[in-house]
């Protein structure tokens, strides 16, 4: 049963745990022994799932026993089930780094709740096999987020939150419209179902309107290019452990649920998209790397970075062939693990120097050279690095868009590499290499927990570096798994429900 | 195997060197350098075992372990001559740099780092020049960037090691990157990234249609990596790393391994046209600048380094020339130049050490106070210069041979080369006389820092090891790197390897004239500048404008702060509605773009006739919503009010198109929603009138706003119009409407949809209220409402029951029958319109009625409801029902279905679904509850506090 049902847990166990800490809500103490029961729970489910996809293959659960399309599915397969598995690493890591970083104030503002709440909204929209389902998961994640960036009821925080949620609600709209125009279209919601559906509709204008408003509306989320305002003014307001885990996971959702319709209910080859999507992506690397070059605060440097590092998985999405999927699949998975560490860095470096802006910090290297080490490792890793996961993130991404004839996009990604590390080596100089301006009285110590997250994050990037083999094979399994879907759709149509009980027979 | 296992070691233990000697205490330095020591001794070792039985043969060692297969890589370790040359320089003077070091450094310095960051980077040389992947050597070649970047900014308090490291870096990795994309284009020319079958493929290479691409690329990596002009202003700017730094990375290692990469693709990518122009004008300047550049330099690192970048281009004009005899010239002169430069560093570095100053005008007269010092510094600089009886005469020569023999071809570039040759070898000779002259003769005060003395005898000897090593190569050449050069050369140009003679005497020939004419020339341009160096001018003559520094400087400067800024101006934003005028137009620009393929179409299905009732409700509604637009800005109760009517409007809409359980739920949460918002906008601040000096142009941007808007709503309109008169595919609705009875246990299939078919997204959209209402609550826990809104408005001016008599008995007698037909619509939910959110929503209301009524306080002293429980529970309830069905073995969420027997009752249909809907009713309940309740408190609260002097208005940024 446990087994069976495997694709459940990872969303069922942090809504559970939401809830039971919320029924908590006066006594902290148990909040917090819950939520670290939640986490764990969570990440042994995760990695449970991912080693039952990698050992079986496609995993789908009809929700209520109704069979596929009339029910609601969960399917994983090797990309989601990949996904998720780092969903549970990020919420272990950020859990931990925040046992030294969330103040009594946020735990009383039902920071749990909230907390696990988004991990169950994120888990949820990596497996839902129904388009209206990653609409009402997406919902889940966009309210716990807002729940989350203004925690701690700052003046800056209610000022990102309203761009935050206005612009995400637009988001969602567009999305709602979509899916309502696709079902118009189709009748049906379920993705396998419209994946066997669609091709039989042939094109028509509302098919291509559904499918560049679900461009639209995910492209929000994910940070695209002319879409991404909302990140760069939202993200630095948030208290590092929840600025972590959005970096890491929120808008690699948007591009998650543009990896997966991209390729099983619409193709970027033949629809006109590529040109659209190649664009975006171009314009997407550039953009956010010259938006962090003028800015001082670590935050808001690593904020701009996201949008520029999307605009990598984005050209893989662009080119589309299974070695530039592999790639966009591998780039997304280094990513979130780096983006997520250097923001946690960003607030072991604000604890050590007591600032987020570059101009007033300096002497870590001096004072904390663990620090500094450790800094390196997601730093290079982002600029592309060598030994790191960066270096094969870009060689997959870029040897890709060479190999599909996208030259001009391989240009344009190695240029954003360059202002990348030239970005990070900033960060390097300014609050590591240099003297600060006003030396600290007191040194004070990063504490712990923090140190053992960032490093823990660092050990990853590192593993992923030296042994890609693995890492390497698996997204382009989960490439080629994007590229014919026939699994996917034969898990999720064929699955069938457990006997007895009120059951459906599959659609004549 | 013993190789493989060597191989792997050379590479391996450098690195494991690193990590240990990092992990060491600060102060053990002595233990550090022995430690580094033997690791560069190993390290040699290894390559020496390596070689001597099967490279000095002539054969390859080539050890193969899986990488990463998938992408057509594995890790091939291969040692040839070529190699093998590099490896033992990388090696033999990493051990000297290492024992030089040991005295060198102050013990103020964190010695662990330094040496931990040399060994690793020995460990990336020695992958570098061991690499038989294409793509490995660009992985090892990044991080010889990145640990030359961690050296040079060695000393971080230091602004200009800072900014030398950063350039350094900028640079090299940038060229990196290019030989990524260069070395990816090599693949996939070949079809592969081995070493070995792209060395075999050099035909197709050079015909191929990328090969110029690829060409390009790569030589950008080896140029900006070997310092060559334009991109050799980084090399000067890393002086300021810690001198055994500068010995190491600027004489054997990391500047040659541009020059390494360009011999190593020598044999497929040479013999173009596009190779000699490439590289020989790049090299030929390069070796002009570098040589003129260093007579002017004052800081001795400065004249060394200048003199570096000199004779890296004259390696690079030798191997542009596509020649055999030219590579065996190159191959030579680079160990030359690795043996004499790094010994000069060396001794700067211990006149740094031992005055404290490196600035030529600044010393003088040294010879008198450290004799030993100035001999060996006079003798690797006379090799140099290229003064006959040491190495540097005899490669130089050949240098000279070969661009004499080379000037026969017609080009202008071709004809230059000799006399480039013999101006770069006058610059030369004045240099290494200025090295000399101005740093050991003249008077022997000069104002030093420290009064100079010998160093200590072991620091010394690196140098001695060096200098011994210059002149027996440079007496009997032949006879000692004879060998070695000939291995190295062959594993490069295999068969065609042509026959070169290593002798210092060649008989009196043009070569000899020229380099005796350079070396009287040398003599009398140094005797001629004299009085201008000895005025001490800082910079170069005729090329004070020309620094690449400040240009690569402006570039960067440009790209990553004025253009940025530029672009962060013109299209970013903080500002929302300018955000969200974006968003709306990309998405209407997406929609009008999909138009392009398809034309507008109307469906065939007839439209059914218009019902003017139905109408007229529309058009109230449309008036409504419009105004609604119109007033939002102005006047927000209105706005409110008006809002409310458009959802009057939809919710008489569904009841005209029978659906019945729509319209209850819009009518509740219309009503609730409009409760709650106009509890809210009593904090609201007031609106700013802002003086009506924009007045024309915020009522232009209002035209715009409502153009955008109908233009979005048009669009919409006509995307729902031809959707909707198209035949509706059958789809999964059907389905719905069999089976919600039959197999739902309920005749209302709108709820046995949002209960049973498609419970998990009830249970999703569930979840969304709660935290919505957690984050309501959390959000509004202490909050404090503005000052000007603090005040008590009329209507609570004195006693509230009072002036609300009569609407608050009925309310209060109402509350009862309220509850009940919200129990009532809970139940009859599975098969009448009703349902748990109905019904939850009905029994908030009762409870805002009394709120109302009664105000908070007497509510809540009366009733405690405790909507956090009402939602946990209910949350837990709609989750539990469908863990039960797993228990029974069924998926999530599967509901059950049976009729209880109530006897006179009658039979009651009972689905495991309803327990799903208490689940739901509770925690809508409680949600509404807990908004209505953290909105409520804001009175009480605001009654409570002092009316507090305003805080000081913060401008917003």
């Amino acid at each position: 049963m446990l087994l069976a049902q495997a694709v459940l847990w990872p969303v069922a166990i942090p809504l559970a745990t939401a809830a039971l800490a919320a029924c908590c809500w006066q006594r902290l103490a148990a909040q917090r022994a819950i939520s670290a029961a939640g986490v764990l729970l969570m990440f042994a489910a995760t990695l449970l799932l991912l080693w039952q996809v990698r050992a079986e293959g496609v995993q789908a659960v009809q929700f209520g026993g109704w069979a596929a399309p009339f029910g609601v599915s969960f399917v994983a397969d090797r990309f989601s089930a990949a996904m998720a598995a780092i969903t549970g690493l990020m919420a272990f890591a950020t859990w931990l780094f925040g046992q030294a970083d969330i103040r009594r104030r946020e735990e009383r503002a039902g920071f749990h709740p909230l907390f696990h709440g988004m991990l169950a909204g994120v888990n949820g929209a990596f497996l839902t096999g129904d388009i209206f389902n990653l609409y009402v998961w997406f919902e889940v994640m966009l309210i716990t987020a807002m729940g989350l960036l203004v925690i701690g009821r700052t003046r800056a925080q209610l000022d990102g939150v309203l761009k935050y949620a206005v612009l995400n609600l637009f988001s969602t709209l567009i999305f709602l419209m979509a899916v309502a125009l696709l079902y118009g279209v189709a009748g049906t919601l379920n993705m396998a179902d419209l994946a066997v559906v669609l091709p039989q509709a042939g094109p028509s204008l509302t098919l291509t309107i559904s499918a560049l408003l679900l461009l639209c509306g995910f492209g929000i989320k994910a940070g695209y290019f002319p879409l991404f305002f909302w990140l760069p003014a939202s993200y630095h307001t948030a208290s590092i452990t929840v600025a972590a885990i959005f970096a890491g996971l929120l808008t690699k959702v948007g591009v998650y649920a543009c990896f997966r319709v991209f390729t099983l209910i619409f193709t970027v080859e033949g629809s006109g998209l590529r040109e659209i999507l190649a664009v975006m992506a171009a314009c997407t690397m550039l953009f956010g790397v010259f938006g962090a070059a003028v800015q001082w605060d670590v935050r808001r440097i690593l904020s701009f970075h996201i949008v520029s590092q999307i605009g990598y998985m984005l050209l893989g999405l662009a080119v589309a062939t299974p070695a530039a999927l592999a790639g966009g699949i591998f780039y997304i998975i280094h990513h979130i693990v780096v983006k997520a560490n250097l923001f946690l860095l960003a607030g072991a470096i604000h604890r050590a120097s007591g600032t987020f802006d570059l101009r007033q910090s300096g002497g870590l290297m001096r004072r904390s050279p663990l620090l500094a080490a450790l800094f390196l490792v997601p730093a290079l890793s982002l600029g592309g690095i060598p030994p790191l996961s960066g270096f094969w993130a870009k060689f997959m991404v870029i040897d890709a868009s060479f190999r599909g004839g996208q030259g001009w996009l391989a240009a344009v990604a190695l240029v954003t590499g360059i202002l990348t590390l030239y970005s990070m080596t900033k960060i390097w100089m300014e609050a590591f290499w240099k003297d600060p301006l006003m030396p600290r009285p007191t040194a004070r110590a990063v504490p712990a927990p923090m140190l053992a997250a960032i490093a823990l994050l660092a050990a990853v990037t590192v593993a992923i570096g030296l042994q890609a083999e693995p890492f390497v094979a698996y997204a382009q399994s989960a490439a080629q798994a994007l590229v014919d879907p026939s699994d996917y759709i034969a898990a999720v149509l064929g699955a069938v429900p457990a006997e007895g009980g009120a059951m459906a027979e599959p659609r004549p | 195997m013993p190789d493989a296992l060597y191989l792997s070691t050379a590479i391996g233990l450098p690195y494991l060197g690193a990590l240990v000697t990092a992990l060491l205490p600060a102060n053990a330095r002595r233990l550090e350098s022995w430690l580094a020591g033997a690791v560069a001794l190993l390290t040699l070792t290894m390559v020496w075992l390596c070689y001597y039985p099967t490279i000095a043969e002539g054969g390859v060692v080539r050890a193969e372990i899986a990488w990463v297969p998938q992408l057509g890589l594995n890790l091939v370790l291969r040692l040839d001559g070529l190699a093998s040359v590099f490896a033992v320089m990388v090696a033999g003077i990493g051990l000297l740099v290492v024992l030089y070091a040991r005295y060198y450094m102050s013990s103020d310095d964190p010695i662990p780092r330094f040496f931990a960051f040399l060994l690793a980077f020995m460990g990336s040389m020695m992958g570098l020049v061991l690499s038989g992947n294409l793509i490995q050597l660009v992985f090892f070649w990044e991080l010889t960037s990145l640990f030359s970047f961690l050296l040079i900014g060695y000393w971080q308090h230091s602004a200009q090691a800072r900014d030398g490291a950063r350039m350094a870096l900028t640079v090299t990795a940038s060229g990196g990157l290019a030989l990524l994309a260069g070395v990816l284009l090599l693949g996939h020319i070949v079809g592969s990234y081995d070493l070995d079958r792209v060395l075999a493929s050099g035909d197709v290479i050079r015909a191929h249609p990328l090969y110029l691409p690829a060409l390009v690329l790569v030589l950008l990596g080896a140029l900006t990596k070997s310092a060559q002009f334009p991109f050799h202003f980084w090399l000067p700017h890393a002086m300021a790393a810690p001198t055994p730094v500068s010995a190491y990375l600027h004489s054997a290692t990391l500047v040659k391994a541009g020059i390494f990469l360009m011999a190593r693709l020598w044999p497929v990518m040479a013999g173009t046209d596009a190779w000699f122009w490439i590289l020989g004008s790049a090299g030929m300047i390069t070796l002009l600048l570098g040589a003129y550049v260093a007579i002017f330099q004052h800081d001795m690192k400065g004249l060394l380094a200048y003199s570096t970048i000199s004779h890296l281009g004259l390696i690079t004009v030798l191997l542009s020339l596509n020649s055999p005899l030219a590579m065996v010239a190159a191959i030579f002169h680079t160990m030359n130049h690795a043996t004499f430069k790094a010994s000069l560093f060396m001794a700067a570095g211990i006149i740094d050490h031992e005055t404290g100053t490196r600035d030529i005008r600044r010393l003088s007269g040294l010879n008198a106070t450290m004799p030993f010092t100035a001999r060996l510094a006079m003798v690797a600089a006379a090799a140099m210069a290229g003064v006959p009886l040491l190495n540097g005469f005899i490669s130089k020569e050949m240098f000279i041979t070969e661009t004499l023999s080379a000037s026969t071809a017609p080009t202008l570039l071709h004809s230059l080369l000799p006399l480039g040759a013999a101006l770069a070898s006058i610059f030369a000779v004045a240099y290494s006389l200025r090295f000399i002259h101005g740093a050991f003769f003249g008077p022997t005060t000069g104002d030093m820092p420290h009064t100079p003395h010998e160093p200590p005898q072991w620091m010394r000897l690196p140098v001695e090891v060096l200098v011994f090593g210059c002149m027996v190569v440079g007496i009997l050449p032949a006879a000692t790197i004879g060998p070695f050069l000939d291995v190295a050369v062959r594993s490069v140009l295999g068969e065609a390897t042509p026959y070169y003679s290593l002798a210092v005497w060649h008989g009196f020939n043009l070569p000899l004239v020229m380099s005796l004419i350079a070396l009287a020339g040398g003599a009398l341009l140094y005797r001629l500048l004299q009085r201008h160096l000895n005025a001490g001018i800082d910079g170069t003559p005729l090329l004070r404008r020309l620094d690449g520094r400040r240009l690569f400087d402006r570039v960067m400067v440009f790209l990553s702060w004025r253009f940025a800024r530029t672009l962060e101006r013109l299209l970013g934003t903080s500002r929302l509605q300018t955000q969200l005028r974006l968003m709306v137009c990309v998405t209407i620009l997406a929609a009008v773009l999909a138009l392009a393929p398809h034309d507008f179409g109307l469906g065939v299905l007839q439209l059914s006739p218009a019902d003017p009732v139905i109408g007229l409700v529309w058009l109230a509604g449309s008036l409504c919503a419009l105004a609604a637009a119109y007033q939002a800005k102005y006047h927000r109760l209105a706005a409110l009010v008006l809002l409310g009517g458009a959802g009057l409007a939809v919710c008489i809409t569904f009841v005209w198109f029978s659906a019945p359980d729509l319209a209850v739920t819009q009518l509740l949460v219309e009503v609730v929603t409009t409760v709650l918002l106009l509890l809210g906008l009593r904090w609201m601040p007031k609106r700013l009138e802002l003086a009506g000096s924009g007045r024309l142009l915020s009522r232009l941007r209002r035209y715009r706003d409502f153009a955008i808007a109908l233009g979005a709503g048009l669009g919409l309109t006509a995307i729902s119009y031809a959707t909707m008169t198209r035949v509706s595919p059958e789809g999964i609705s059907r389905f719905f409407l069999e089976r919600a009875y039959t197999e739902g246990g309920g005749t209302n299939v709108v709820n046995v949809i949002l209960v049973d078919f498609r419970g998990f997204d009830t249970f999703g959209e569930i979840t969304v209220l709660c935290i919505v209402a957690l984050t309501v609550f959390a959000l509004l826990r202490r909050f404090r409402p503005a000052p000007e809104s603090i005040g008590v408005p009329d209507q609570q001016q004195g006693d509230v029951r009072n002036w609300m008599m009569v609407p608050a008995v009925t309310m209060k007698l109402l509350f009862p029958l309220i509850g009940v037909v919200a129990v009532y619509l809970l139940l009859r939910g599975h098969d009448l319109p009703g349902g748990g959110f109905a019904g939850g929503l009905m029994l908030a209301i009762a409870i805002l009625l009394q709120y109302m009524a009664g105000g908070t306080r007497w509510v809540e002293d009366h009733l405690r409801v405790h909507p956090l429980r009402w939602m946990s529970a209910g949350l837990l309830l709609a989750g539990g029902t469908g863990l039960a069905a797993m228990a029974f073995g069924q998926p999530f969420l599967t509901s059950y279905f049976a009729y209880a027997d109530l006897g006179w009752l009658g039979k009651l249909p009972v689905a495991s679904a309803l327990i799903f809907d208490i689940g739901v009713f509770a925690l809508v309940f409680g949600a509404t509850v807990l908004m209505l309740i953290a909105i409520a408190h804001q009175s009480v609260r605001s009654q409570r506090a002092a009316p507090t002097p305003p805080p000081a208005p913060q401008e917003e940024r």
